[in-house]
């Protein structure tokens, strides 16, 4: 006996329907245009999906393939051969197993209660950044000579730029002036931030300003 | 949506009488169209190819690779877009079903469970890819962009497909092309992808539903009012 679909029952025979249910829908779309383009068209679906269905030979693949399995084997091989030493060890009961692991267990809190106990404890030592700090302190070091060389080219300086001579000399004055302000607050702020690289180029870049200008005010010597 | 000029073709380029594939209907046992002794066949040699990988014998890659290498390049060239990368794929694919071949415990076919980590191993280069696109700053399309095949029977056919599908989401087009092109059944698809057998269906269905749609011409009215 033949079963009996309607138009309506097309999509959900599209969608799950058995053989008999398709072979129903045929017949029915014999006699109803609609059914017949909407299932040719479903059809062709799957027609069109064979345009995809590309199974060309690669042969350069399977040895790629080959050599890379192989070469891992070998890797593989490697670590177990890693792990076959520890299987060598000879066979213990769980009672020299367990009594073996709380041996060792107990030697790991010994040791770590040791470097506890004698753990470095002075102000340097606390230091979690050593290197920053040692940097640190050749930044300063540094700073240190390099701001006493300015000094010294200020003291020369000092005569023309409190008596100054010329407007140009009154101007490198106001100049110094304001750079010093500079430094003061850079100072401050370093002080506050002493790791942070950037005020150090800052406060540098201001220093060789200063420098400069004593350079230019002792050559502006009438 | 049309066909974007290209006069689609399912009444001029393919032929009237459909194939059998066109209405493939799958049956409720195991193996579509075969006896209980081919099921039995399939299975012992599924076992026998998972128990050889499992112990390290080159030759049962070499044999999987025999019945299932062609099939799983055209997979991943079909999610991938282009042979180089689906040959990687494919080797990539081989490589992870050795490093864990011995977690597999057959809870689905072994081959089934090859072509998962394939089409996982798919969509990690299709993320990593996407993701090389981002840091270059390039704003091609996320869907792969075919590369030319061979000549088929219908280029142009295949052209419209394959644009239509870049269209699908990425669920959509990996159940269509998993059913209608590469022909497995919803039970192995839904092994392949992680959902359920229902779900592989409706998907497909869906899917079809929306390909109709992008390459259908417009349709006459007489048909409109039948």
């Amino acid at each position: 006996m033949t079963m009996n679909v309607t138009c309506s029952d097309r999509e959900r025979i599209f969608e799950d329907g058995t053989a008999v249910e398709w072979a129903a829908l045929e017949a029915h779309a014999a006699s109803c245009q609609l059914c017949a383009e909407e299932v040719r068209a479903w059809k062709s679906l799957s027609i069109a999906a064979e345009e995809l269905h590309d199974y060309s030979d690669s042969p350069s693949l399977w040895p790629r393939i080959e050599r890379a399995l192989a070469e891992e084997a070998a890797r593989k091989a490697q670590r177990g051969q890693m792990w076959n030493w520890f299987s060598r060890l000879p066979r213990l009961s769980i009672g020299w197993q367990t009594g073996l692991a709380g041996a060792f267990v107990l030697l790991l809190a010994i040791t770590g209660g040791w470097i506890y106990i004698h753990r470095p404890v002075g102000p340097a030592d606390n230091d979690k950044s050593l290197l920053k700090s040692s940097a640190l302190k050749e930044v300063e070091s540094a700073e240190t000579v390099y701001e006493r060389a300015i000094d010294k080219l200020a003291a020369e300086a000092k005569p023309q730029l409190e008596n100054p001579a010329t407007p140009l000399l009154a101007n490198y004055h106001e100049k110094l002036l304001v750079l010093d302000s500079a430094i003061a607050d850079l100072r401050v702020q370093a002080g506050l931030n002493p790791s942070n690289a950037q005020l150090r180029y800052q406060l540098l870049a201001v220093y060789q300003e200063k420098q400069r200008t004593l350079e230019e005010v002792l050559e502006a010597k009438p | 949506m049309g066909t974007m000029g290209l006069a689609l073709p399912w009444r001029a380029r393919i032929s009237p009488t459909p194939r059998e594939r066109g209405t493939r209907v799958e049956p409720s046992e195991p193996f579509s169209g075969g006896s209980s002794s081919a099921a039995a066949d399939a299975q012992s040699e599924d076992a026998a190819l998972a128990a050889g990988c499992r112990s390290g014998d080159l030759r049962a890659y070499e044999r999987l690779y025999a019945m299932h290498g062609a099939r799983m390049k055209n997979v991943a060239r079909n999610v991938l877009g282009n042979p180089v990368d689906a040959e990687d794929a494919v080797q990539e694919t081989f490589l992870k079903v050795q490093r864990s071949v011995a977690s597999f415990r057959g809870q689905s076919s072994f081959v089934t469970w090859t072509y998962r980590i394939l089409i996982n191993t798919c969509y990690d280069a299709r993320r990593s890819r996407l993701r090389k696109k981002e840091v270059a700053n390039d704003d091609s399309e996320e869907t792969p962009r075919p590369e030319p095949r061979a000549p088929g029977a219908h280029p142009s056919l295949r052209m419209a497909l394959e644009r239509a599908l870049a269209k699908l989401s990425q669920h959509q087009r990996d159940v269509f092309l998993l059913y209608e092109v590469e022909g497995f059944r919803h039970a192995e698809i839904a092994g392949m992808l992680e959902m359920s057998e229902t779900a592989s269906k409706n998907t497909l269905f869906q899917a079809k539903k929306n390909l109709r749609q992008m390459l259908e011409p417009p349709r006459s009215s007489g048909a409109e009012t039948r």
